[in-house]
């Protein structure tokens, strides 16, 4: 029994804004004799939209209605109304996250283009999203490897690192083809990023904004960004350079990177050959041949990615929704829920007596700060594998009491569990809370403390529940 | 069990093999003595290799991406990344084919425990098997109860109750001992949060899954429930299923059971599969069905 789900990636960067559709296709992998168990059999990409400059109306505002039209016209075209679409990501990346209207645009979008559809943004995330969209976890998976994927965009690098599958690291750079603009006709530099002033005065150039087009000296900075890719990847020994133009912070490299994967718009530029150079009205080609010209393809293998410049939304649609495990406990009424922080054990935490864990749970409860009746927080737990049954009523009155600003508030009670336990567990805690309070308990899903969860409306008969995990902070 | 005589006789038979005099009775007396002190064999430091998790377990050495290996075998608890010794497998792998076998051979052969039994307050029935022998051999014995039985459960148990669970040692003792209080705990908890009533559990010894047809046709419940240990395997001994049937009459067809298997800790965890079985025997009871006739 296959179940359809219809979901939308839409991609605000910092140079184009772009949408997919996808199809995500579930269905219960377990034989009849078992507990059932539903999984992701199939993602499709069913409609690619074109590819548009995002409309700004300054260097710091987004043209919200244009990114709006943009929007409505490809549903349209594509045929798909808003209301049947089931999830998916808006997301606002690179330097157009940085611009002041963003979390408007996101909001005015999220609303629009689907009920459970989740506005997210993030530098680590955006890496991750790329990534997966580019297909360089699935490669690191099937190959037993390690691969980064460089999706370099217009104003920012975002590095995802997967190893046999698993996300291990990722690190933001402010380098893209678009820091540096150029106006084609009167031949000259209209635009440089502050981080561009900075390292142009660095390494001594002569560019700035009005002076004259050099393609020699424009080739020198752009040099200088494949050099401090070198370094990130750890081909090269990091300079000052690098630490400048981290935007969040640095990858950790103490792995071995196997294989690179370039995706962006500037991995196009990378095999392509201009016949001129500045045809985009800036330095993207330049920072390709440089990329090409460096030892990023020469000391590494090179992975040619399943997308380029699309790799970002094509993540977003396909690749930011995963389903809970299929034994699960929820109070219906409650769901779509976003946005929801996590409050995540750690395992010492979870070591302790249930007395002390219920004590731990209050105190980080105290950090969220909840200030109003309604605000939601999750508690996330490992669990044990195969607890006994005296396990689970005991942690649930452990939970209880730990929870208890959110059992008296209204807001449901939020649970989510690494161990395939939620639905005794959810069970266990309605009971001990005499079926009077909302909860919503899931498992197998793998969460960290920082992280935020969208958990959509269940799907295959009440038996799954879509989620999206958004990880703002890659942890260390 | 070999008898302390046994045991004279083979040593008697050993040494005069080895040619010491046959009548050197304080030399048998010694050797007898120090192997049946089982306190100066020191067996601490051997390592129990069942506790092993094979999943977690790479033999092959050299291997080109260990990681990756390790992690496809995730995936699986068949033998696979065992290496080999010229044509045949290493002595570990050998050694943790026996020692499975012989944990499923315990499995089917021990009985359940009274103890066991005795802290969860369960009557104990048999059917008419005599022994695990005949259990083994007369799968028609095993589904049955003689009168005197029948009498007994309609005198003790609930009788109409709307769920009977009940519990039975099937082809593994060893399934039962592990998951079935939590598994039936779980479902209990589930039931009654429904409002559902659940009659009181009994435990039946040499039991074959259709003795739940027995059992419905002589307590007569809505929906009978059976945790039975399964046929252990090499990957496991301790895995347990649950039966469950709408109305069950002897000689109903096999497509009439609803089932869910695989219950252990490297399966569904017993608790788990009883928050889930809870569900489905509430879906039996509002649909008057089970097995293939259930919309689940």
């Amino acid at each position: 029994m296959k179940e359809d789900i219809l979901s939308v990636g839409i991609d605000i960067g910092t140079s184009t804004t772009q949408l997919v559709f996808s199809n995500i296709i579930i269905e219960n992998k377990a034989s009849i004799v078992s507990v059932p168990m539903i999984s992701i059999v199939e993602k499709k990409v069913i409609y690619r939209s074109e590819i548009y400059f995002t409309p700004l109306l300054s260097l710091t505002e987004i043209d919200a209605i244009g990114v709006k039209k943009i929007i409505e016209g490809e549903y349209r075209k594509a045929g798909i109304r808003p209301e049947d679409v089931d999830t998916g990501a808006v997301i606002i990346t690179g330097e157009t996250a940085r611009k002041e209207n963003a979390s408007e645009v996101l909001k005015s979008l999220s609303g629009f283009a689907g009920e459970f559809v989740v506005a997210t943004a993030g530098p680590d995330l955006e890496g991750i999203i790329a990534g997966k969209g580019a297909g360089a976890g699935e490669f690191s998976k099937q190959k037993g490897t390690v691969v980064a994927n460089l999706d370099i965009g217009g104003g920012t690098t975002n590095i995802s690192v997967f190893k046999n599958g698993d996300v291990i690291d990722t690190a933001c750079l402010d380098i893209g083809g678009r820091l540096i603009k150029i106006d084609k006709e009167n031949s000259e530099v209209t635009y440089l990023s502050e981080k561009m002033k900075q390292l142009v005065e660095r390494i001594g150039l002569k560019i700035s904004v009005g002076s004259k087009l050099d393609k020699n000296e424009l080739e020198k900075i752009t040099n200088k960004m494949a050099e401090v890719l070198e370094e990130i990847v750890g081909i090269k020994e990091p300079s000052e350079e690098l630490e400048l133009l981290i935007t969040n912070h640095d990858l950790r490299r103490d792995y071995e990177i196997e294989y690179l994967s370039f995706t962006g718009g500037v991995a196009d530029c990378i095999s392509n050959q201009p016949d001129n150079w500045f045809q985009f009205e800036d330095v993207g080609f330049l920072l390709g041949k440089s990329i090409k010209d460096s030892k990023l393809t020469k000391e590494k293998k090179t992975l040619k990615p399943a997308e380029t410049i699309r790799a970002t939304v094509v993540g977003a649609g396909s690749h930011t929704t995963d389903i809970s495990g299929s034994t699960i406990d929820v109070s219906e009424d409650v769901l779509p829920i976003k946005n929801i922080p996590i409050l995540k054990l750690t395992e010492e935490d979870e070591k302790l007596s249930f007395d002390e864990m219920s004590k731990v749970i209050a105190d980080k409860l105290k950090w969220f700060g909840l200030e109003d009746n309604k605000q939601l927080v999750a508690l996330a737990i490992k669990g044990l594998k195969s607890g006994s049954f005296k396990y689970i009523q005991e942690l649930s009155n452990s939970i209880i009491n730990g929870m208890e600003e959110i059992i008296n508030s209204n807001a449901p009670l939020i649970v989510i569990a690494e161990s395939d336990m939620a639905k005794v567990l959810g069970q266990t805690l309605k009971t001990q809370l005499n079926n009077k309070k909302d909860i919503v308990c899931i498992d197998s899903i793998k969460v960290s403390d920082g992280d935020y969860i969208d958990i959509g409306k269940p799907l295959a008969e009440g038996k799954v529940v879509p989620v999206i995990v958004k990880t703002l902070l890659f942890n260390y | 069990m070999v008898t302390e005589r046994e045991l004279k006789d083979l040593i008697e038979q050993v040494m005069s093999e080895m040619g010491v005099n046959e009548k050197d009775n304080e030399k048998q007396e010694e050797v007898l003595k120090a192997v049946l002190d089982k306190s100066s064999i020191d067996d601490e430091d051997i390592l129990d290799i069942t506790t092993i998790d094979l999943k977690k377990q790479l033999l092959v050495e050299g291997s080109e991406n260990r990681d990756a290996y390790l992690k496809l075998k995730e995936y699986t608890p068949a033998r696979v990344g065992i290496s080999k010794a010229g044509a045949r497998c290493k002595t570990q792998t050998l050694l943790r084919f026996r020692a499975d076998h012989g944990v499923a051979m315990d499995a089917v052969f021990t009985y359940v425990s009274d103890d066991f039994l005795k802290d969860w307050n369960l009557l104990s029935v048999s059917t008419m098997c005599k022994d695990k022998d005949e259990y083994l051999t007369r799968p028609d014995l095993g589904r049955k109860f003689d009168d005197e039985t029948i009498k007994l459960l309609k005198e003790e148990c609930d009788m109409n109750a709307q769920v009977q669970i009940y519990i039975s040692d099937g082809l593994s003792s060893t399934a039962i001992e592990t998951n079935a209080k939590d598994t039936y705990d779980a479902i209990v908890q589930g039931l009654n949060s429904h409002g559902i009533k659940v009659g009181k559990p009994f435990f039946v010894k040499h039991g074959r899954v259709p003795a739940m047809d027995a059992i419905g046709e002589a307590l007569n419940p809505e929906v009978v429930v059976v945790l039975i240990g399964e046929r252990p395997g090499l990957a496991t001994g301790e895995s347990m299923s649950c039966y469950m049937a709408y109305k069950p009459t002897v000689g109903m067809p096999e497509s009439n059971r609803t089932v869910v298997s695989n219950i252990h800790s490297g399966g569904t965890p017993a608790v788990e599969a009883g928050a889930h079985i809870a569900d489905v025997i509430k879906t039996m009871l509002e649909q008057k069905a089970s097995g293939l006739n259930l919309k689940l």
